[in-house]
């Protein structure tokens, strides 16, 4: 009799737990919906002021040598996470930095653990449809990476045709060689895409020439490759969640900042001042 | 050859902090896996029919589906669709986040084999038991329960194994565990940018510690080996 009384007890707990969740599940639509109107009410009025009430500002980043990286105390440092401290200054919070999946920085945005994406983020179709955007504030271009030796072989983009090419899933250097019609191969992250051309497996790779020259070269163990052409220039900005107040807020901060001449200053000190775009 | 000695210490120390993380997950899970397992066994063999159907479709929907995708249900769905979250972006929110995702999945797989292993003590032995006069709980705690542990260690064993590797997966909601601590020199980290083998020797990590664990496990293998 015992037993039976206790089973029934466990199965109303195990209900009770499920109703929420299957509630949540069955009625899906309408709260995706619900929450979606409130995600952009929100947003529209305030963002910027849930960061505020927060008190920090969660930045999303990736190890990215020189727009975010950590010093030898472990402390975030680069030209983007200065940047963005100073920003988080002027709103009167707290810049936090985490580091986060690339593929997905728009989950990360939207489900609110983050609340900025600013590492470098090239500005595609793919990034200012899911997210509101900043101005660009630097320039970039993709490079073609290839062994050494094999370098000046390949220094215009008609030579590039048989080659097997190992690009980012998502990044801009697969816009660029699909656009081309070019033979390539998706990797997850462009440090792999680099694993390709050196294991042999790819012939040549296509990375940011951002990272491509801290990457690759003397000194790393990509010493026997190089990178050659630019296959496109293009630009860097900062993502927020959709219909977000900061952008416009950041935008006014870039302007002042190069007015007064701190974002060059700032550029200087991680060398890439060459690239700044006025603000 | 030089170049890694050079940069040997410093990967090693890195990937010794995230080697921690992937131990902190890997004996969180198991710490909550292994009771939860016990209670969700119950629930399926219960004889009160909804309780033990309603347990049987949890445990095939997290066997049913891969731990990848639970780990990022887990992790961004109450922000995404709840629109509050609840476990925020730090690392301590990401690690409970991947706690819970892995102790529900595990306790799931933990589970059938704790049933099997019930199940398969004879039943002439509860029998036995009723006959002496022992209540139900005396029965499952000195005879039953006895029996299923010295059965269960060999796939339990299999199961702790595949944990430590299975803790890799963290990576897809951002837990710095070793293999995101190996991949990080591959972009450039701490002075070092495009290293690849820090990556590949995480594997000596993994393989160390399963090591340990198969004699461990082995070792507790032997010491159950009473009867037959």
């Amino acid at each position: 009799m015992k037993r039976k009384v206790l089973s029934v007890l466990l199965c109303a707990v195990f209900a009770v737990s499920m109703l929420p969740g299957c509630g949540s599940g069955s009625s899906d639509a309408d709260t995706t919906a619900a929450s979606d109107d409130g995600a952009s009410d929100a947003a529209e009025e305030s963002d910027m002021q849930y960061v505020k009430d927060k008190g920090t500002l969660v930045v999303g980043i990736t190890n990215f040598e020189p727009m975010d990286y950590k010093d030898d105390n472990g402390d975030w440092i680069g030209f983007d996470a200065d940047m963005a401290k100073a920003f988080a200054e002027s709103l009167g919070v707290e810049a936090e930095f985490v580091e986060i999946d690339w593929d997905n920085k728009v989950l990360e945005l939207d489900g609110k653990s983050i609340d900025c994406v600013w590492n470098g983020m090239t500005l595609t179709d793919e990034v200012t449809s899911a997210m509101e955007c900043t101005n660009a504030y630097l320039n970039n271009a993709q490079v073609v990476v290839v062994p050494a030796d094999a370098a000046d072989q390949y220094q215009d983009t008609d030579s590039l045709a048989d080659l097997s090419f190992a690009v980012e899933a998502g990044s801009a250097g697969e816009e660029q060689v699909s656009a081309l019609g070019l033979d390539y191969t998706p990797v997850t992250a462009q440090a792999d895409a680099l694993m390709e051309v050196e294991g042999g497996t790819c012939d040549a790779a296509v990375i940011d020439s951002l990272m491509a020259s801290a990457m690759v070269g003397e000194g790393t163990s990509y010493a026997d490759l190089t990178y050659t052409i630019g296959l496109n220039s293009e630009e860097y900005g900062v993502g927020f969640r959709k219909g977000s107040d900061l952008a416009e807020e950041l935008n006014d901060f870039f302007a002042e900042s190069y007015a007064d001449g701190s974002m060059q200053q700032c550029a200087e000190t991680y060398k890439v001042q060459a690239a700044l775009i006025e603000q | 050859m030089e170049l890694i000695l050079e940069q040997f210490p410093v990967v090693i120390q890195s990937l010794n902090i995230g080697f921690i993380q992937t131990l902190k997950l890997f004996f969180v899970t198991l710490l909550g896996a292994v009771p939860l397992g016990l209670i969700i066994s119950f629930g399926s063999m219960s004889r009160f029919r909804p309780l033990s159907y309603l347990t049987k479709i949890i445990v095939w929907i997290v066997r049913g589906t891969p731990l990848m995708i639970q780990l990022l249900i887990i992790y961004y769905f109450p922000g995404l669709v709840l629109d509050n979250p609840i476990w925020g972006g730090g690392e301590s929110g990401r690690f409970l986040a991947a706690s819970v995702a892995f102790i529900f999945n595990y306790a799931c797989y933990f589970s059938e084999i704790y049933r099997g292993g019930i199940q398969g003590v004879p039943k002439g032995q509860e029998e036995a038991g009723l006959v002496l006069g022992m209540t139900r709980s005396q029965i499952f705690f000195r005879i039953t329960l006895l029996q299923m542990i010295k059965r269960i260690v060999p796939p339990m064993s299999n199961e702790i194994i595949t944990l430590v590797k299975d803790t890799s997966l963290a990576r897809i909601i951002a837990l710095q565990e070793i293999i995101w601590a190996g991949q990080a020199f591959l972009k450039g980290s701490q002075g070092i940018s495009g290293a690849i083998w820090p990556l590949f020797f995480t594997a000596v990590y993994y393989l160390i510690f399963n090591g340990i664990l198969t004699v461990l496990l082995g070792q507790l293998e032997k010491k159950l080996d009473y009867f037959r």
